[in-house]
């Protein structure tokens, strides 16, 4: 198994506002604090790296207190220089969000020629609040998709310059100074929540689908429609295209990792995603389809979890070593994902660390069967 | 409000340049077509039935809109508006009271700009669809039910006439974000305007009433008046007790309004 380090780079906060997202005013927003966070955020990320893992992983939201980085790439661009094995996965930009997603190509080949061809370029559609903050409308959205993924991949693999005349994107000349360093282009991952057209799109394209902060029953059962999908095509998923992103708390033993993820784990899912519903569901964001299946089977919203769910939802991960690994085997050997995304939201910045030694030394080794495989050999492309 | 009996004529389907629609339509006299307002579709109020009175009254559902099917292929309000003339060039209505409420009134002021001969009269009611300086419509789509019904009605209590709607079921809620996909796709940016029309506005040749509910909230009276210097020659008529949707909410004050002034432009012919 493969292990991403993952973060939100989270500007925790208290607050009685009734969005995390959109309104809640940036007065908010300290930037003395900001510096010190996003320093320890880049700090924990270089320490993966030392301590082993195969990938670090940055995303792009904007105007919350959830994660601050409405640029992943600039947060990209420093951990190019900064490390030096380590994939390098944006997971991902919001292809629609962007007016020219030629940028996008742009920015993703500087680093994948300057990090030695180390990156991984997600493609995402941004969650509904966003639509709320930069203005694109989402009836557009999946469209929008669509189009900025063909034309980025395109410019990436095609010798420029060649016209592009789309419903939302028209250039008469398309010829991106760097082309990108991996050949044909960089793996393209699709994190989502299991709409089915997002499914179907990746399986075709051998893009690794990522489940995000979704209970285990739900990751099931989207790996077995991803995995049919992938038989329609003609060919088998790789264990390296079904990735897990999950929180992970360790520690000497459960009754500690569970006072730890008691107190730091719910943040996320109370205040950092506390969105009323029309923030959710923009119109037109979700297809009729999707949006049937969403409502038939109601899920909760993450301020309607307690800790008991997150735990036997399979949301996180806490435990003793020894129960971390078991509770990973359940992804690795029943739903055969074959690479996990973990944030360690442990507390404190030296805390933080802490746990990922104690991961890196106590977890990790247990999962190393493939160590020497290379996990984007034949996938994203 | 009103609550002398209610007879809601049948819903017909119909095909219009090939896309298909609700329409429901009663009442004898000239015709007037008229068009509802974001998530009124469907609906057959006493409104429609007091106009009814006097006129023919064909009052079909935007696509999307109350169970007609979504339109992929409408993308700017000028399409509904096409979509509209293509309606009465399909109906054989050569001629027609046009009478729009809100959104509809949107559309009908688009009509109108393109084809004033084809009116015998306009009458908006609370449109949205211009830019006025100084003001920015509420977002409804960022609110829920409670805050939209605030903000839409004067009394809340008129919101109940549109209320017949199952919300507890996945098929209800399904019409509603079909309802409000519809809706976003013409309105969601710029919101509930269209950059051209308050300019061409001058080319309506139509006479024109002005409806406005003195407690509008989405678009108060100073839209009104950007409204009544860019038509020409049009009157304004204000109604105490209402907010964004005096026909719901004054119905029969309203429809009086609308059935004088209308009536008035049938004699002047």
């Amino acid at each position: 198994m493969k292990f991403y380090y993952f973060h939100l780079m989270p500007y925790p906060m208290e607050h009685d506002e009734p969005s995390s997202w959109v309104t809640l005013s940036n007065r908010h927003y300290d930037p003395e604090v900001g510096h010190t966070l996003y320093n320890q955020y880049l700090d924990q990320f270089e320490h993966a790296e030392r301590l082993g893992w195969d990938g670090v992983c940055v995303n792009e939201h904007h105007q919350n207190c959830y994660g601050t980085m409405p640029s992943p790439n600039i947060m990209a661009a420093m951990l190019a220089r900064r490390t030096t094995r380590a994939r390098i996965a944006v997971l991902g930009n919001g292809l629609p969000l962007r007016e020219n997603p030629l940028r996008i190509a742009e920015e993703i080949a500087m680093l994948d020629v300057v990090s030695g061809g180390r990156i991984i370029s997600g493609f995402v559609r941004g969650i509904g609040p966003e639509y709320y903050s930069v203005g694109v409308n989402p009836t557009h959205s999946r469209d929008r998709f669509y189009e900025a993924a063909e034309l980025i991949l395109r410019a990436w693999t095609e010798d420029g310059p060649f016209p592009f005349d789309g419903r939302f994107y028209r250039y008469h000349w398309v010829n991106p100074w760097p082309r990108p360093l991996q050949r044909p282009h960089p793996p393209v991952w699709c994190p989502s929540q299991g709409s089915t057209e997002t499914v179907e799109w990746a399986a075709k394209r051998r893009f690794p689908y990522l489940m995000v902060f979704t209970p285990i029953s739900r990751i099931a059962q989207i790996y077995a429609e991803y995995r049919e999908a992938c038989e329609r095509f003609g060919y088998t998923a790789s264990p390296y295209q079904l990735t897990v992103n999950l929180p992970i708390v360790v520690a000497e033993n459960d009754a500690k990792a569970r006072k730890i993820a008691q107190e730091n784990a719910l943040w996320v899912y109370h205040t950092g995603l506390r969105i009323p519903i029309p923030f959710w569901q923009p119109p037109g964001y979700l297809s009729e389809g999707s949006f049937r299946r969403a409502m038939t089977s109601r899920p909760k919203l993450p301020t309607e979890l307690t800790f008991e769910d997150l735990e036997e939802g399979g949301y996180i991960i806490v435990g003793s070593p020894a129960t971390v690994r078991d509770r990973l085997r359940v992804f690795s050997d029943e739903l055969k994902a074959g690479i996990v995304c973990s944030g360690m939201p442990a507390g404190t910045h030296e805390a933080t660390l802490d746990m990922m030694e104690m991961f890196a030394r106590e977890v990790m080794p247990h999962f190393r069967e493939d160590a020497h495989v290379d996990e984007t050999a034949g996938v994203g492309r | 409000m009103n609550d002398s009996p209610v007879t809601v004529p049948a819903e017909r389907r119909l095909s219009v340049r090939g896309t298909p629609i609700h329409m429901r339509s009663a009442g004898n006299g000239p015709a007037l077509l008229y068009l509802h307002g974001a998530g009124a579709g469907g609906r057959w109020l006493t409104f429609q039935e007091r106009l009814a009175e006097r006129f023919t009254v064909h009052a079909p559902t935007h696509p999307g809109h109350a169970g007609s099917p979504a339109a992929e292929w409408i993308e700017h309000i000028s399409d509904l508006a096409f979509h509209y003339l293509d309606l009465l060039d399909e109906q054989g209505l050569e001629r027609v009271h046009l009478v729009g409420a809100s959104f509809g009134g949107w559309i009908a002021a688009e009509m109108a700009t393109m084809a004033s001969h084809r009116l015998a009269s306009l009458v908006l009611i609370d449109p949205v669809g211009i830019k006025v300086d100084g003001w920015i419509y509420p977002f409804l789509f960022a609110m829920d039910l409670p805050q939209i019904v605030s903000t839409v009605f004067h009394n809340p209590m008129a919101a109940l006439a549109l209320a017949p709607r199952d919300l507890s079921s996945v098929d209800g809620l399904v019409e509603i974000h079909r309802e409000r996909a519809a809706l976003a796709r013409v309105a969601w940016n710029p919101y509930l305007y269209d950059p051209l029309l308050r300019r061409r506005l001058g080319r309506i040749a139509a006479p024109t009433l002005l409806c406005w509910g003195e407690h509008d909230r989405l678009a108060p009276l100073a839209c009104a008046e950007a409204w009544a210097q860019e038509i020409p020659g049009a009157t304004l008529r204000t109604f105490a007790d209402s907010g964004h949707a005096p026909h719901i909410e004054e119905p029969d004050a309203v429809a009086a309004a609308v059935v004088e002034f209308c009536r008035a432009r049938e004699g002047a012919r």
